[in-house]
């Protein structure tokens, strides 16, 4: 899988001021383990450019910090 | 292995009583993911937690442990002022209640909380116990209409109900939703002594879907005093209307209508034509066959198959006949 090198434009993202750094719940749940803590901010980010739209990152998150973008086609 | 898992367990539970909002969040996640039934008594004191996003995580984890000694504690929880908390215990709830927790319903249907009535009406429906029946009637006449439409359509799942005279008069509630609820329950019940109250909702209601729900019910009933309401309905100015008295009719098939059926065949909704054209093949009548011919050629693939079955159940009916 390619890796993200611009966190601008993924499908996952990830509020940081509402993600919480112990919290592992959206790496866990992601079934491609795209998902990663930066080590740097303790916060989640998708690292890699690979997602099934599946939806659990979103719905697991205890502060609702993800939002997942469908493209329009996939709605 | 398992001294892992306690560990893990004790780690997540010490983090649940933190001061810190975001740890006991963290920590009360993992627990749901941990699935521990040593956590039970822990999630259920984070019910009580002041954050609510604690609380609904809580309830989202008693749920998944599905322990039915966490009953008690989630029924607290459909009076929450939050409401997706209430949203979320009652969805456990609906998993986890059992008949043997009817009488600690019914006592949380005398606490003096709309929110708690409201959800524990609809638990009611999930036990399906005839002995709740006295405890519902009251809510026929509460003042929160909500309340009246919750209780007429709990009184639909009971079993062993026949008849309820005190659900009639919710016929000519003000409020919509709940003559819809009332209509539909009372097509649930065995009281043949109904259909007269139904078929003059059925053509005198203002609103739509009670006239519809109204049709519905008189198709359970199945009874040919309804055939003149019916008969009415299939002019009903909305198509669903019409539809389901179409479908209600089917049940009692009656030749005096049938130049209102085949009109039917003609109306601009799909539905009903096709409704239209099994009500004819109900009735098996070949003077129909030359107004079911024409309607082979309809716009919807739908209507023409169903034309095509009626035509040929009065072909073969007509046929039995001459053979006999």
């Amino acid at each position: 899988m390619a890796l993200i090198t611009q966190r601008v434009d993924v499908p996952v993202i990830v509020d940081e001021s509402k993600c919480l750094e112990k919290c592992t719940a959206c790496i866990e749940v992601c079934p491609l383990d795209v998902l990663a803590k930066n080590p740097e901010t303790g916060k989640a980010y998708m690292k890699y450019d690979e997602c099934w739209f599946c939806l659990p990152c979103e719905k697991e998150c205890p502060t609702n910090a993800i939002t997942v973008q469908i493209p329009f086609l996939l709605r | 292995m398992s001294n892992d898992i306690d560990s893990e367990l004790n780690q997540w539970l010490e983090m649940l009583q933190s001061s810190d909002l975001s740890d006991r969040l963290v920590a009360v996640k993992s627990l749901q993911y941990l699935g521990d039934e040593d956590a039970l008594e822990p999630l259920i004191a984070a019910l009580g937690d002041e954050s609510l996003a604690v609380q609904k995580l809580a309830v989202t984890a008693l749920w998944e442990l599905a322990n039915p000694k966490a009953v008690p504690a989630l029924l607290e929880c459909l009076a929450s002022p939050d409401l997706e908390i209430r949203a979320e215990a009652l969805s456990a709830l609906g998993e986890l209640i059992s008949p043997d927790r009817l009488l600690l319903l019914l006592d949380a249907l005398h606490r003096d909380d709309l929110n708690m009535q409201l959800n524990v009406l609809i638990l009611l429906r999930k036990i399906h116990d005839v002995q709740s029946l006295p405890y519902v009637l009251p809510f026929f006449e509460s003042e929160n209409a909500q309340l009246r439409e919750a209780a007429v359509t709990t009184l639909r799942y009971l079993n062993q109900v026949e008849r309820c005279d005190r659900a009639i008069p919710l016929l000519s509630d003000p409020d919509d939703s709940v003559r819809r609820a009332t209509v539909l329950t009372l097509g649930h019940l065995v009281d043949s002594e109904v259909v007269p109250r139904l078929c003059q909702v059925l053509t005198s209601d203002l609103d739509w879907q009670v006239r519809r729900n109204a049709a519905k019910s008189l198709e359970l009933h199945a009874d040919p005093a309804a055939v003149v309401a019916l008969e009415l309905a299939i002019a009903d100015e909305h198509w669903q209307v019409r539809k389901f008295a179409l479908q209600a009719w089917q049940k009692t098939p009656d030749n005096r209508t049938m130049p209102i059926l085949i009109q039917a065949l003609t109306d601009e909704y799909s539905d009903v034509r096709r409704e239209a054209a099994k009500s004819l093949a109900a009735l098996k009548n070949p003077a129909a066959l030359n107004a079911l011919q024409q309607s082979l050629d309809d716009p919807d693939r739908d209507v023409c198959i169903y034309t095509q079955r009626a035509i040929e159940t009065i072909q073969a009916a007509t046929k039995e006949i001459s053979n006999a």
